[in-house]
């Protein structure tokens, strides 16, 4: 077996990204948007024949809730040797998120209210407006990219989700909704 | 939320206040980090609402003394939109109308330094700097105090990456305040006399005016190869250090392509060679960039620590709790390889490797929620901090 080489030492906020997306896919929507405030703590433990796994501690905001901070800590695994795979995520969140029932309807009624399937580009746009009635859509998109962020996430990358490029409702017969999304990542390592 | 402003008085109060902000994970501005506090040294410390009352238990306990203020409302948008009643126009335009406050195409900036220029003679020159690719001409402008004796200078380029338009907006910001500020502010008076500002607005002109009109998150220059198939050198890779050796690209596509070889670019070479000529008298070489909020020392290459790094990070950590003391932006400061990723051909580096002391890459907001598609009502709050 190969001599294990030391890892040179790499930002830890990088893992912090990868926890971000994660955290974005499964409990972000149309009403609720995560931010990462500030990354409180972390560190990192190699455990050797399995990988690199991040310890942090993360200040979350609400995007619809914004006085409040939500502390949250979260596990990320990086698979040795591993260049097709995920991170692994695990993480636990102190206390309660804003219920988004409310806004989750009201989207989802105004959704169904249109004569039109909805379209439309570039979410920011040049300036960074995003006109209110996007901001729902806007939020969805978080939630994709957060998977697609994650999935791609690897310990030397560090993305964000730049812009929405475009967004196209697909006409459905049944009661669901579907979108699809063309996003543009930010990968910060390779620029 | 409230500031809490605590002078130490033993030894065993700064180990009960380290303590306290470690298990707390409380919010430090001041010094940012708990093994930083001292006795007698100022110490500020942000607490949530919600722990207000237990910190202030525990300094009652231990019988630590302190102030307290309330925080700055962390919802900038209420205060931008306070200090900016949207009717009457703003005390803080300069008097020909111009609005710093939102983002300007290359035009208007051009017209924006001919005006500056004008306006303020006394202490205003503009110069030409070289040309870029697509043959646009480079401007500087120059504040000089007039006076006999020799200056020392301090040099900021804005917009080495095209994309990053609250940099720009930054330097006219810069621009403004200093100019506005000059006759009632004794502090910058003071500076003046002894330094020479020289502010390079756009440094990346092709590329901007390309990210205004055709390509938003564009990067680089508009420089062609490949016959044509392929456009843009990343021009903060493509500076003589260390040029070509780690965080780059050869391929043309790539965002981080360095060029065809160092200092290839027609951008890079009129900074360079201008700085290179004035090299003796710069005592600070300032590149701003976004997004992120870093402080950057040198060097991105390696992470062998530059031959004066106490002194640049004593610098830019005073820089970095001033800047947080004004709204509570958090900014990082340490070297580029060590913070941020691995680069090479960097201009700050290059700077550095000249000879130009203090050398720094600011970062400006934000963290990734916009990117690089800051709104323009975080153009203020951003350059107040920044200043």
């Amino acid at each position: 077996r190969a001599m294990e080489q030391r890892p040179s030492p790499v930002p830890l906020s990088r893992a912090a990204a990868a926890a971000l997306g994660y955290l974005r896919y499964r409990r972000g929507g149309p009403g609720r948007a995560l931010e990462l405030r500030e990354l409180r703590r972390a560190r990192r433990e190699d455990i050797s024949g399995v990988g690199h796994k991040y310890y942090l501690e993360l200040e979350l905001e609400d995007v619809l809730d914004k006085g409040r901070a939500v502390t949250c800590s979260a596990e990320v695994l990086y698979h040795l040797g591993s260049k097709d795979s995920a991170p692994d995520v695990e993480f636990t969140l102190e206390g309660e998120l804003q219920s988004t029932e409310e806004a989750d309807n009201v989207f989802y009624s105004r959704m169904r209210s249109l004569e039109k399937e909805l379209e439309a580009q570039n979410i920011p746009d040049s300036h960074g407006h995003v006109p209110p009635e996007l901001e729902p859509i806007h939020r969805l998109a978080g939630v994709a990219g957060g998977y697609v962020t994650w999935q791609n996430s690897r310990e030397n990358t560090h993305f964000h989700l730049a812009q929405v490029k475009h967004v196209k409702q697909v006409k459905r017969t049944d009661e669901f909704l579907q979108f699809d999304y063309v996003v543009l990542l930010h990968e910060m390592v390779s620029q | 939320d409230q500031v809490l402003h605590i002078v130490p008085e033993t030894f065993q109060q700064v180990q009960h206040l380290q303590l306290l902000c470690s298990t707390l994970l409380l919010d430090l501005w001041k010094p940012l980090l708990p093994e930083y506090i001292r006795v007698e040294e100022d110490l500020h410390i942000r607490v949530p609402a919600p722990l207000v009352q237990e910190v202030k238990d525990s300094l009652d306990q231990h019988m630590i003394s302190y102030r307290y203020s309330l925080v700055l409302i962390p919802n900038v948008q209420q205060l931008v939109d306070q200090s900016m009643p949207r009717e009457r126009s703003s005390h803080r335009q300069v008097r020909e109308g111009y609005v710093y406050t939102k983002y300007h195409p290359m035009e208007e900036i051009y017209q924006w330094m001919t005006e500056i220029q004008k306006n303020n003679s006394e202490l205003v020159t503009q110069h030409i700097l070289g040309k870029t690719f697509e043959n646009r001409t480079m401007y500087y402008l120059k504040i000089s105090q007039p006076s006999n004796k020799p200056k020392k200078i301090i040099w900021m380029d804005c917009g080495i990456h095209a994309r990053e338009w609250i940099s720009p907006a930054f330097c006219q910001w810069f621009v403004k305040e200093i100019l506005q500020n000059y006759k009632s502010d004794a502090k910058i008076r003071r500076f003046l006399q002894n330094l020479d500002l020289y502010v390079l607005p756009v440094l990346n002109i092709d590329g901007y005016i390309y990210s205004w009109e055709k390509e938003r998150l564009w990067r680089k220059n508009r420089s062609p190869y490949m016959n044509g198939a392929c456009y843009g050198t990343d021009l903060n890779r493509n500076f003589n250090s260390s040029w070509g050796s780690i965080g780059v690209s050869f391929n043309c596509s790539s965002d981080v392509f360095c060029g065809r070889g160092p200092e290839s670019e027609p951008e890079t070479r009129a900074v360079a060679q201008f700085i290179e000529g004035k090299k003796k008298d710069i005592v600070c070489y300032l590149t701003v960039h976004s997004y992120g909020q870093f402080i950057l020392t040198p060097y991105g290459s390696t992470t062998k620590p530059p031959s004066n790094n106490e002194e640049l990070m004593k610098v830019a950590n005073k820089a970095a709790v001033a800047l947080k003391g004004k709204y509570g932006t958090s900014y990082k400061v340490g070297s580029t390889a060590l913070i941020l990723y691995s680069n090479s051909g960097s201009s700050r580096d290059w700077a550095h490797m000249i000879g130009i002391p203090l050398s720094y890459t600011f970062e400006l907001r934000d963290n990734g929620t916009y990117g690089f598609l800051l709104p323009p009502d975080q153009i203020q709050p951003t350059c107040e901090e920044t200043m």
